[in-house]
């Protein structure tokens, strides 16, 4: 084995080396020591990229995006109480989610009130319940005189609901359970939180107009794009299977009324910036969201309630100054004139002889 | 050969070797600094690991305190979606079990009704509905249909007539319906049930493309290049694993997936050969097929998901990750609403899991405005095992072939 390289290797001398093993011991360590400091120091930086950490998992970036944190946030749904109270405001829950079944007597179309008021009317910038709720009593320049929660509520099966077309013919009288029950469920979903305040997330928020204003035709390609392939080419929404409605109809008898906020452009070029399409919101341009509400908003549907004369006096008296196509001729037509109910609400309207009025 | 006498040259003995060289100290720095902090890593998804196991220990006792055959549980899991938590059902769509005439018939008709579903028009509670109602025959045990049954005579019957059904009448009334389909609407059910109100009648059934020579030829023997589509999707459509269940998926979507399988717009080499050697026509005709068939479930929670959280995002979303709920858009149940969105409904969970994976990677893309891909990236792996769990545990989608044929003339247009 003479010549064996690791023989000859042994040859090499120590000397140099000796007490080494130590001192190398004592280089690794601080070293190593110093390198975890600087990898420390650089990740605290933040001038790592953070896929080679792994850190910041995009669930909670969009997670934070979307509920900042001085967002007033309703209760669970499963902390509704085992209480009288409590069973009241599932019932209001119900009405909310599936309206034209639980106060099917004042919906003349095909809505649920959940249908504008997203996830059950918790969601911010889709008028959530929490906020509404604390803001009023309030006046309100519609009907010029203060309104309780009830008023409004009112208002909502007036003109969103479209209660003429009912098989009542009206929104629920005053006084009606329906009102107790809703009232409670928007009192729960707002627990805890301030009153009299404007909270984050009120309303549907506002879009500036663009300054071009809108164009209708350029609104029919948002919608071909972006609307059609939910709410249908027809806007007339789509049924599954047993007939209920997936998805709302925006325009024609079976949606809301000449006299709904959301016939009102802005209101909703708002709804549909902050909202639509479903789990995309933000993802049209302001200009875009305009040009595609008006769109929706030029299409004939069921009459204002509250005409008594022509529709230009009508539009003088209750539309004036707004962002409304109430009463302009589009496209060689007069709007306003109303498309009468579905068939399947004139199927279970009350006879005009039998309409009395209500109490 | 001048080189043998080179004095440079090394004898030719010598064998190459290396002088044993320290490691340099960088090295050793950086693998000091990689086992700390490999240790402490260890140490902190340790704690991680503890905080999930603790978690899953408590899901699982949460679980087992809610007994699996309690009537309300079993009814808020399987009929509230469509019937509604307090079963006052859906104007014009579904009918209410409170007041009904069917419900006041007993357990028996209940046990039935769940048994084989329905499929037609109904009179009840003075409304007319155009039902479809699925079969629970495989999503639900005998006792959770005897247990369910009882449950609904007693909330909704007026009078003493709730009596309770058990599992052994059940595992009787299984055997005796087994082969007799689904209800053919109120005409059917008044054969068993005099008291109920006069019923509308059966609408003609339309031409069924089942009866289609050519269409039977492709779906069970293939031709050439084309494999038949039973080989892989089950004699029935009802497919396994990540073959996806095709049986009650809306005609026109199958027919477009075909479409894009085709065009490489949807990728699957499998399927872009046998997409490549059909006809538009046979695409639509296979699709009309697969959309009419009424088959039981063979899907079943594979994936171990959390189905309570499947549940909740079925039903209610996370809007706090941006997500809707999966049955705003695929309809009340997961029976689809075509063209755009495929029923979910019983659909094998490793292929729903898959296919999540796939929008959330951008493997698969040729969903309409980007939706699933936007909704599958937020879900994290967990949320996408417990969707898919939960939606396969879900009865199959009672295909009609009415709705198909109105939906195929409109597609025409």
């Amino acid at each position: 084995m003479t010549n064996d390289p690791r023989d000859r290797a042994s040859d090499t001398p120590r000397d140099a080396q000796s007490g080494g093993g130590t001192r190398k011991a004592i280089y690794a360590a601080g070293g190593g020591l110093a390198l975890i400091a600087l990898a420390t120091a650089a990740v605290q930086l933040d001038v790592v990229p953070r896929w080679l950490i792994g850190a910041g998992s995009s669930i909670e970036e969009t997670a934070a995006a979307t509920t900042p944190d001085d967002q007033f946030t309703p209760p669970a749904r499963d902390a509704i109480p085992d209480s009288p109270f409590g069973d009241a405001v599932r019932r209001g829950e119900a009405i909310f989610t599936n309206t034209a079944t639980n106060a099917g007597d004042h919906v003349g179309n095909g809505l649920s009130c959940s249908n504008c008021h997203l996830d059950g009317g918790r969601h911010p910038l889709s008028a959530p319940m929490w906020a509404a709720w604390v803001t009023y009593p309030k006046y309100r320049a519609k009907n010029d005189q203060i309104n309780t929660m009830e008023d409004r509520v009112m208002g909502c099966f007036t003109y969103s609901m479209n209660a003429q077309y009912s098989p009542a013919g009206g929104p629920p009288p005053h006084g009606d359970d329906i009102y107790r029950d809703l009232e409670s469920y928007f009192f729960w979903l707002a627990s805890k939180a301030p009153t009299n305040v404007s909270l984050d997330g009120i309303g549907f928020g506002k879009v500036p107009k663009p300054e071009g204003g809108y164009d209708l035709a350029r609104g029919a390609d948002v919608f071909a794009a972006n609307c059609a392939v939910c709410h249908g080419e027809d806007g007339q929404g789509q049924r599954d299977i047993n007939g209920d409605y997936t998805f709302p109809p925006l325009w024609g008898p079976d949606s809301y009324n000449w006299g709904a906020g959301m016939s009102r452009i802005d209101t909703a070029a708002a709804f549909i910036k902050n909202n639509m399409p479903l789990s995309q919101p933000g993802s049209l341009t302001d200009q875009e969201a305009w040009d595609v509400a008006a769109y929706l908003d030029s299409h004939e549907r069921p009459r204002d309630p509250r005409q008594t004369g022509t529709i230009e006096e009508n539009r003088l008296a209750n539309h004036d100054g707004d962002e409304i196509l109430y009463g302009q001729v589009v496209n060689g037509v007069l709007l306003g004139q109303g498309t009468g109910p579905s068939p399947a609400r004139a199927a279970t309207m009350a006879t005009p002889s039998a309409a009395e009025p209500q109490n | 050969m001048a080189h043998k006498s080179d004095p440079k040259r090394p004898a030719e003995i010598y064998e190459p070797y290396e002088e044993q060289a320290g490691v340099p100290l960088p090295v050793i720095w950086i693998a000091i600094a990689l086992a700390f902090w490999g240790v402490l890593m260890l140490y902190d998804t340790g704690d991680s690991v503890r905080v999930s196991l603790n978690d899953r220990a408590e899901d699982s006792e949460a679980l087992a305190n809610v007994t699996p055959d309690e009537g309300a549980s079993l009814f808020e899991a399987n009929c509230a979606t469509c019937h509604q938590p307090d079963g006052e059902g859906l104007r014009d769509a579904v009918p209410p079990l409170a007041g009904s005439e069917v419900v006041a018939a007993g357990p028996g008709i209940i046990a039935r009704i769940l048994l084989r579903g329905i499929d037609g028009p109904l009179t009840v509670a003075d409304a007319t509905y155009d039902g479809h109602m699925p079969s629970f025959a495989s999503a639900l045990s005998d006792a959770e249909i005897a247990r369910l049954a009882s449950y609904v005579t007693t909330r909704w019957a007026n009078g003493p007539d709730g009596a309770a059904s058990s599992a052994d009448d059940v595992t009787d009334l299984r055997g005796e319906v087994a082969d007799l389909g689904s209800f053919a609407g109120g005409m059917e059910l008044a054969r068993l049930i005099p008291s109920l109100p006069p019923q509308p009648p059966m609408p003609a059934p339309s031409a069924a493309p089942r009866d289609d020579a050519d269409v039977l030829q492709l779906v069970f023997a293939g031709r050439d290049e084309v494999w038949s589509c039973a080989s892989c999707h089950g004699d029935l459509g009802q497919g396994d694993e990540t073959t996806p269940r095709l049986a009650g998926l809306p005609a026109a979507y199958i027919t477009k997936q075909l479409h894009d399988f085709r065009e490489g717009t949807r990728v699957n080499e499998s399927m872009h050969l046998v997409a490549s050697g059909l006809t538009k026509g046979e695409m639509t005709a296979l699709g009309t097929y697969f959309a009419t068939l009424r088959v039981p479930s063979n899907a079943g929670a594979v994936l171990s998901g959390d189905l309570a959280r499947g549940e909740e995002l079925a039903l209610q979303g996370d809007w706090s990750i941006g997500v809707p709920a999966c049955f705003t858009c695929h309809g009340a149940s997961g029976f689809g609403v075509a063209p755009g969105f495929p029923g979910l409904a019983a659909q094998h969970a490793p292929y729903t899991a898959a296919q999540l994976a796939n929008w959330a990677g951008g493997e698969r893309h040729n969903d309409p405005l980007g939706l699933m891909a936007e909704i599958s990236g937020a879900l994290s792996t967990q949320d996408r095992r417990a969707v898919a769990d939960y939606l396969a545990t879900r009865p199959p989608v009672p295909a009609v072939a009415a709705t198909m044929t109105r939906m195929e003339t409109d597609d025409d247009q």
